[in-house]
This record gives C-alpha cells, structure tokens and sequence, in this order.
C-alpha cells in the first residue's frame, strides 16, 4: 500500500497534467527561491555598497566624546571601531587662508569602502585604507586651489605645520555632505592635541565609526540605543543614500509582486491541472472504493501522491532557483558589490514552502474530491463526486493568495488592494469574457466558412468557452501587465538618471563671477541645470506670531526651523518642480503688497510638516534684515533630480542679490574634467561638488536591479504559459472527441483540420482582446494606487497582445493534439 | 447450505422534480453459499440497480439486504467497504483495470488491502491460471480486451472472495474471447468455491448458472433453477471436497 502512492505518481508522469502540475509547481518555487535569494543578497549587498558612502555600518555622532565604557563593548564583541574628532579650523600657506572641516582621525578609516588619494587634483589616485601619518594632511582639491599649494607642501595649523601627503579624489561621506561650505581635510588625531586648537568653547564633535559582523553589530546597536541621549544621532547604512531609496524600493516591490503573480499564475495552472487529474482519476477512485478502500485510504493514497508531487517538485525547484541565482551573480559579478554576501537560507527556505503552499492551496480541494466518488461509478459513468463547495475552493485560493502576498509584500494595503481587485477583477473578466464571446458571434456570423465552423464549435459549450476564453485571458492581462509595469520602471529609472545626468555642483559662486563661470562653461560646452542665486535664512516667524508659538511641538523640531535654510528667488518654475497647489507667480514686475510681504512658494511636504497653507505668512531672518513671504504655492519636487534644489523660493526682488551666492550644476564627462582647475583658478573661492564617482555607483545599483527586473519577467511569462497549456490541456479531450466524431462521420482532414485551428485562433483573439483591456485596466489602476505613475495608453500592444494569443494558443493546441488526430478513430476513442 | 446473500422487500426509487420512479419494487431474494445466479431482462429493467445493491455499492430506498451475514442496508459507506474487501470480488463489463498499474499491481491490489502476506506470489499463481503468466508486468494498455478481462477476473478472485459479482462480463468481448472468458469464470467459480452471481444479456452465459432470476420493470418475474447445472456444480463440489 505505502508504495502505491508512489507507484500511480511514477505511472500519472507520463500524462500532461501531472507535467503541468509538477511544472507549475517548479516555476513557483524557482520564481520565489531565485527572486527571494537575489533580491535578499542584492539588498543586503546594497547595504553594504550605502555604508562605503558613509564609511562604516553606523556612525554614531555625538557634541561630546565617546565613552569609554562603550568602545570597550563595542570592542569586546569583535567589532571595528574609529573614532574621529570632527571641528572647523583655518589652513594657511603664506598670506592665504582657508577655512576648512577637519576631520582627525584615531584609526583605520574608512571601515567600510576606501579613500581615493591621488597627487593632483581631478586626476586617478590610489585606494587606501588607512589614517593619515601624523604630521601630514589630506586635502580636498579646492583646499590646494585656494592656498595656491601642492602635494609635499607645508601648511600651518594651529601651532604646528602639516606637510599635504595626498589629495582626496574620493571617499566616503562625499554625498551626504554636499553642501558643506568648507572642504574637508583629514588628519591624524594625535596631531590634535599637538596643534593645542581645540579651546573650550570651541565647537567639536565626536564620530564613532561601526563595522563589523552583522550579529554583534546589531546586538551592539540594540546595547546602545537605550544608552544614548538626545544630542547623539546614530545613522544606519541604509540612510546613505537617500536619492536612490525610492528607486530601490520600487524595484524591490516589483520583484516581489513579480515573483507572488508568477506564484499565483502558477497556482492558477496547478488548480487547472489538478481539476482534470481529479476528473480522470474519478474512474480509479471507484474502482479501488469498489475493491474495498476506506475513504481514508483513498484520500491518503492521493493526498501522499500530492505530497511526493510537492516535495520533488518544491525540491528540483529549490534547486534550479539556486542554480539561476547563482548564474546571475556570478554573470553580474562585475556590477555586483565585491564581495557579495553569501546565500542566506530564510528565503531558500521560505520558497521551497511556498510551493507546498501553493500545491496545497491550489490543488488541495481537487484532490480531496477524488475520495469522495461514489463507487456505483463503475457501474453508472455519471456518477460525480458531490462538488466541494465551490466557495470553499474560492476562499482555501484566495487565504494561500493572500498569505503569499502579505509574506512577500509585507504590505496590507498591497494585499488587500490586490485582493480586491483579483477579487473584481475575476467578475469583471468573467463578464467580458462572456461579452466578446457574443460579439464574436455576431460579427463572425459573417466571417468565411472556417470561421463559422471555429465559433459552431465554440457555441457548442458556451459556458466551458468562456471559462477558456477566462483562463487564457488572465494568463495574458498578467502577463502584459509586467511587461507594461517593467518597461515603465525602466523607462522611469532612465528618465530619472540619464547619462548626462548632473554630477557636478558649483557652490559658493559670487554674484560678480556668474558672467565668467557661464563664459567658462560656455566654451566647454557644458549646460548648466540653471544657476540660481542661493541666501541662507531663517525663519523667525509666521502670521506675526513667533515661529515657536505659531506651530506644534512636532513642527517645531523639524530641520528646516532649526538651521538656515538656502533661499532663492527665479522667475518661472524651475524643472523638476511643479506647482501642485496654488498659483505661481506671473511674469509681471515684483512688488511686495501694502504690508512689504512677497510671494513664497513652498515644498509641498515641508508645508505639511509645518502645517501651513495658502496665504499664510512666514517671516524671514536674512543677514539680520527681516523679510516676509507670503506663501502663494506649493511645489512637488523631485529631489533625486540632481539639481539645486529649495524647499523656498521667493518671487524675485524680495532678497538683496548682494549678499547671495550662485549655486548651479551640470554634467561634466571625464575628458572635460580640467575644465574644473580653470574654474578653481579663476574663482578661488567657488566650492566644486564631485558626485561622478557617486553617480557612477549609483549607475551599476540600477543596472543591477534592471537585470533582476528583467530576468524576473521570464518566471512571470513561463508561469503565464504553464496556464495557457493546462487549460489546452484541460480541453484537449473534448476538442479530440468533436474532431474524432467528425472523422467517423467522414470528414476530410483537411476540414477538421480547418475547424480545430479556425477554434483555436478564435479563442487566441477573444482571450487577447480580453487581456489587452484588461491588462490596460490593471496596469493604470497599480500605477495609481501603488506606484504613483501617471497611468498612460499603450495602442502598440494592442495589436500585438492578440496575434501573439492567436499564434501561441494555435501553436500550442495544435501540437497536443496532431498525434491524436493521426491516429484511427477507435484508437483515440480507447485514450479516453 | 449456507445462506450468502438475502434481501426482502428490496426497493429502489429516486426522486425526479415532479414525482417519484421506482427502478426496483420489492424484489426478495436468497442466494446460497455457492450458487451461481443468472440475473436477466432488457435495458432499463433494473439489473444493474439490483446489482449495486446486492454489492453494497449503493443503498435501498427501502427494504433489507444482507450479504455474508452483515446486513450491509444499515452500513456506512465505509462499512459497506470493508464487507466488499472481505467478502466480494466484482468483473465488469469495461474492465476497470487500473490503467497505471501492471497486470500484476492490479491483481496484488485487493490482497494488499485485506493485508495479507505475499501478494505478489498469489497474484502470479493466478494469473498464471487465467492464462496471462507471460503477460504480468504489462500495463492495461497493452493488454487486447480479452486479456484485460481475464486480468480483472485473476483480480476479482484475489481476495479469495465468498461472492463474485460480474456485470456483462462478456458484453465487450467478440464471440470467441467472450466463450473464453464464460469458461474461465465458471472454472475457477467451481474450483474456488465462489457464489457467483451475474448481470446478462448473454444467453449462454445464464445457461451456465444453476438459476435463473429474470426482471421486467423492476420487479423479479422469473426464479427458476437449471436442474442440468444443479447437477453438475453439485458433483464438482463434490469432487473438491474429495481432493482437498
């Protein structure tokens, strides 16, 4: 008995819908296991690849130094630790000064990533891990520019002198501190107290820089937390990069989608297949009830055969998801961060479960059914098994969907709007099926002979042509809509970091030197994103009251009341904003109103911060002059645009254009880089922002995950096909049965021929009309609600989704059935 | 004798949206522990009803039935198995072979469910007596109709049933296959000891059984006894008890 189950598995391989099943089963659990493997190492990597721009795991800053008590924990669990000593100071060579940030460090650095030293500026340097000699300092170019010094130099600091050993070309921190007016220098710690600068009163702060194994980093992070006051911040690897989260995130949420509809695609074939195994297997059932088989035997006998189904299946597709996995990191390596982080098994784990799942879910209901047959039916062929409620079916579906979902998404917003569409979704598809299905009628009354045949057979079982017309339909909606959703994301990406995208920011640039920075530029060639003049201020007020009294508590320690903030003035809206709120100014000459108040506009999420709106006033600290903005508009801006960017931007003529500096930005290739010691030269004083480098990392992140987007499609399509055949499969008996009546009755080949093809393409058309509405419907619905796209049309695959159905499902459902229909007719009708 | 199957007042209807129909009424019978039972009458006359019920394949609307001593009309579904794979072996008109399994798994099947040791040496040993011992590890499928029936006849006396029940043995088989199939069943009836009883339309093979029950509309119209195989069974049994 135990090895039955076993036996009948080995026997039912060779029909198509244990191939189907099994198939599924595998697309499944390869689509989980490589997407969760590669989106977990890729994620963890990336954490890794954020922590290079911040130099270590975390940082933890603090106004005071560290205690002691924890560099001893910290070191005791293994972990790598440097301290640095963080103040503002003067460089001076001769008769020139230079205010710089220096950052003194008290061991190896950076812990995570490398310094870029080189001899010159702008050129090539060497990597280096390390802390800078005492005695010696490493420069930002611009330091050199403005002391007119170079490598080997001596400069004075404090009552020592430092020789320059080297030119930082690139290293950590460089993004997140972009907008530090003075360059930075590292230099030794001991070389501190040396110099004797540090006076009290002098403003210092002290970072502690954290690497090390994930478990005693944590563990460490968790000790620490608790012991931390409020003036210490602790910074995470993840926070490195805010301009890329939202790609990141975004990509990660399709990979996951993606992976959870090849899922459910897949469980929709397994329930397809396992309801005609259930069908075929009704006959064996009776026969072995009739034999004597308890219920109980039946069931276990089936319920083993599903389970060794699952495990071989969940098994092969645990493996080959590993396999693939490990071909695309291996083939990307180079994109990949080095070294990447090895395989952890929850998400392995997590995939070989979700093909049991699935299996279960799925195919579950169908399987039991087979028990409950009556075994009259050896004697009476009619006798089904009482149906399981068809809700219960529904709901088991629906319950593994939504567990999937909600495990892959971690989202319940995403879950329930997914279910709820499915859920629509299914009444609405069904319903259109039904609808193209009798316009079909109607128009193809017209049509040639073979059209008529096609539809006679179609008209012939109305209700099993629009359960066909339905699957097909699905598998296609879903798979256009990836398809449609992975070319906007691509699309969206590139828009979002073209090649000339900016990646280089001149701040710093006095109003006197506009005319020749834009004569340099000129002459190179290279565009500018806009130069905007640039007033740092600060918000005193709002509506004539204190800005302390004027908003909640909350509002109150929001950044932007907290610091300066860089203010600007342009005429129309600059790009990469818009005005979502309100109006922008016109054109006309700038006057302040009757009170002296200008016009303001406001980012819109900072004013949601700070809870204001349309006409309130915001009064202004500028230079110790006072200046108030009436905010007239809100902005939606995108802040990963590369470009200056203000939370506030006045009218113009409402800030004095002499106590402003320039700021602008623009793309400059490698071959043009001297450009920028012609600019240093001419304009000491002008600060040069790099972010090529960053740019660059941030390249490979999205080509990275471009890979992954792509590659995840082809799970989505294999498992949109393993539908396709076991609903052709699903149907293959009846179509066979018509065509072999026809051959007894005495049809030529050549006319059966024509009507089984002329079906097909019909159900190919009707089903790709209906995915091409659908997937429309879809697609702009997720645009809005999860991805916030604007929804678009897509014409192009309006003709093409149907001849792709037509040439698939006439293919596909020819070649099952041409042996059959070689065969003699008494042959075929023995096979069923 | 032993008496091996009774059933009184057996009754079978179902309900139709409008009213009632009876397929069988009342019908009484007793079957002997080795009697062979020809059950006859035209399509539609209750044959198969009776069958099935007789075979605790289905249940009485009214009446009793009871098989082997068990009254199987108040047994559950699973009861009702239980009895079969204790008592009753079935051949059927369209085989029923287990298409996924050899000739041999088929008939090791019934052995395996009543548990006993060896299945594999008693379902070669018969399938040696009906004639197929080249033909064990072959599947249904390529196995000619006759074979396949003589498959489900090994099968049937696997379980070393007290009762055969055969319905239209012969009703797929030509002439020739037929006459053997009649032959086979009937030997290893008198060699086994079985009570056979039988669904046809085939006149020589109600000929063969020692008596005969005919239906017309659900209602038993005939029981008559074959005084020649009376004769013959009784001296066959005979002669076993002689030689065992």
């Amino acid at each position: 008995m135990r090895g039955m189950a076993w036996r009948l598995f080995r026997r039912d391989w060779q029909s198509g819908e244990v191939k189907v099943l099994f198939f599924a089963l595998m697309i499944a659990v390869m689509a989980m296991v490589a997407i969760g493997t590669i989106t977990d190492r890729t994620h963890r990597a990336m954490g890794e690849q954020s922590s290079e721009f911040l130099g270590a795991d975390y940082t933890l800053r603090s106004p005071r130094a560290i205690e002691q008590s924890w560099l001893d924990k910290g070191r005791e669990g293994g972990l790598q630790l440097t301290e640095s000593t963080g103040f503002s100071t003067v460089l001076a060579k001769g008769d020139e000064f230079q205010l710089v940030s220096v950052t003194a460090l008290g061991g190896k650095f950076p812990l995570k990533g490398e310094f870029e030293i080189a001899d010159k500026p702008f050129t090539r340097g060497q990597n280096v891990q390390a802390q800078p000699e005492e005695g010696s300092v490493w420069v930002e170019p611009r330091v050199l520019a403005a002391l007119g010094a170079k490598k080997g130099d001596e400069v004075d600091f404090g009552s020592i002198q430092l020789t320059i050993a080297g030119v930082i070309v690139g290293g950590p921190g460089q993004a997140s501190e972009m907008f530090n007016v003075a360059p930075k220098v590292y230099i030794n710690e001991a070389d501190v107290e040396r110099a004797n600068i540090i006076q009290p009163g002098s403003r210092v702060s002290y970072t502690l820089f954290i690497a090390g194994d994930i478990q005693p980093r944590e563990n460490f992070i968790d000790w620490l937390k608790p012991q931390m006051n409020k003036t210490q911040r602790l910074t995470g690897g993840k926070e490195g990069t805010p301009a890329l989260q939202a790609s990141i995130e975004r990509a990660e949420t399709f990979l996951r989608l993606a992976s959870l509809i090849s899922v459910v695609l897949a469980g929709v074939a397994i329930a397809v297949a396992a309801g005609r195994f259930s069908r075929r297997h009704y006959d064996y059932a009776a026969i072995y009830r009739c034999l004597g088989m308890q219920i109980a035997q039946v069931h276990r006998l089936y319920i083993s055969q599903l389970l060794i189904m699952g495990l071989i299946g969940s098994a092969i597709g645990v493996a080959l998801g590993l396999m693939i996995q490990q071909a695309i990191i291996v083939q990307f390596a180079d994109f990949l961060p080095k070294p990447m982080v090895p395989i952890n098994w929850a998400p392995v784990i997590a995939g070989g479960l979700s093909g049991l799942v699935v299996l279960i879910g799925f195919a579950l209901p169908a399987f039991f059914q087979i028990a409950r047959v009556s075994p009259l039916r050896v004697l009476r062929k009619e006798m089904v098994p009482q149906p399981v409620s068809s809700w219960l079916i529904y709901l088991l579906a629906i319950f593994t969907m939504a567990l999937l979902m909600w495990w892959q998404s971690g989202s319940l917003k995403l879950v329930g709007i997914l279910l709820g569409v499915a859920l629509v979704a299914f009444i609405v598809i069904r319903l259109m099926a039904w609808l193209i299905f009798k316009v079909g009628i109607w128009i193809g009354k017209r049509g040639s002979t073979a059209v008529r045949y096609g539809l006679g057979q179609l008209k012939r079982y109305p209700a099993f042509t629009i359960s066909q017309i339905t699957a097909f339909g699905l598998a296609f909606i879903i798979m256009l809509s990836t398809v449609l959703i992975r070319s906007e994301l691509l699309s969206e990406w590139q828009s979002q970091l073209p090649d000339d995208a900016p990646n280089h920011f001149l701040i710093n640039v006095q109003p006197s030197e506009v005319p020749n920075l834009e004569n340099i530029l000129a002459e190179q060639n290279v565009e500018t994103a806009g130069i905007y003049p640039m007033v740092r201020g600060r918000v005193t007020g709002l509506n004539g009251k204190p800005i302390e009294e004027a908003v909640s508590e909350e509002a109150q320690n929001d950044g932007s009341l907290r610091r300066e903030l860089n203010l600007t003035w342009v005429e129309d809206v600059p790009k990469a904003n818009e005005v979502v709120k309100g109006e922008w100014w016109d054109n006309a000459e700038h006057q302040p109103d009757e009170n002296g108040v200008y016009q303001l506009s406001i980012d819109q999420s900072l004013a949601g911060r700070l809870g204001v709106d349309i006409g309130d006033v915001f009064e202004f600290s500028i230079g110790g002059v006072d200046v108030k903005g009436k905010i007239t508009s809100f902005r939606e801006i995108q802040w990963d645009s590369f470009q200056p960017n203000f939370f506030m931007i006045f009218e113009p003529g409402a800030l004095d254009e002499n106590m402003a500096t320039y700021i602008t930005s623009f793309y400059l290739p490698l071959d043009k880089k001297p450009a920028l010691n012609t600019i240093l030269r001419e304009m000491p004083t002008v600060t040069i922002i790099e972010l090529d480098v960053i740019m660059e990392q941030v390249q490979t992140i999205l080509d990275q995950v471009t890979t992954a987007v792509e590659f995840i499609m082809l799970f989505v399509l294999l498992a949109g096909v393993a539908v396709l055949y076991a609903v052709l499969q699903a149907s293959k008996e009846e179509r066979v049965l018509s065509a072999t009546l026809l051959k007894t009755l005495g049809a030529q080949k050549k006319f059966i021929r024509m009507t089984l093809l002329s079906e097909l393409a019909l159900l190919g058309i009707f089903s790709g009309i209906l995915g091409v509405i659908g997937g429309e419907v879809l697609v702009s619905v997720l645009y809005q609600e999860a991805m916030n796209i604007e929804p678009v049309l897509h014409p192009w695959f309006w003709l093409w989704v149907p001849l792709i159905a037509v040439a698939f499902i006439c293919i596909a459902g020819w070649w099952g059935l041409k042996s059959l229909l070689n065969q003699p007719a008494h042959q075929v009708l023995r096979q069923l | 004798m032993n008496m091996m199957l009774t059933t009184r007042n057996l009754t079978k209807t179902v309900k139709l949206p409008e009213q009632s129909l009876t397929i069988l009424s009342e019908v009484s019978l007793t079957v002997n522990e080795h009697d062979s039972v020809a059950i006859v009458g035209a399509s539609g006359s209750g044959k198969s009803t009776l069958l099935s019920l007789l075979a605790g394949l289905d249940t009485p609307s009214e009446g009793e039935v009871e098989l082997a001593g068990r009254p199987i009309h108040k047994l559950s579904e699973d009861e009702r198995a239980a009895v079969r794979a204790q008592y009753v072996g079935f051949v059927f008109q369209s085989f029923h072979l287990l298409p996924g399994l050899t000739a041999l798994e088929n008939v090791m099947l019934p052995i395996e469910l009543k548990e006993e040791k060896n299945p594999q040496n008693k379902a070669k040993e018969l399938l040696v007596k009906v004639g197929l011992a080249e033909r064990l590890n072959h599947y249904p499928h390529q196995l000619s109709g006759g074979e396949q029936q003589r498959v489900a006849i090994a099968r049937a006396f696997a379980s070393d049933p007290k009762i055969l029940f055969a319905d239209e043995p012969t009703g797929n088989l030509d002439t020739g296959n037929g006459e053997k199939i009649i032959d086979l069943i009937f030997n290893l009836n008198q060699q086994l000891g079985t009570t056979l009883v039988l669904v046809t339309h085939d006149d020589r093979l109600a000929e063969r059984c020692q008596r005969l029950v005919r239906l017309e509309a659900g209602k038993v119209v005939e029981d008559s006894v074959n005084p020649a195989q009376v004769i013959k069974t009784d001296t066959t049994q005979e002669d076993k008890v002689e030689t065992a």
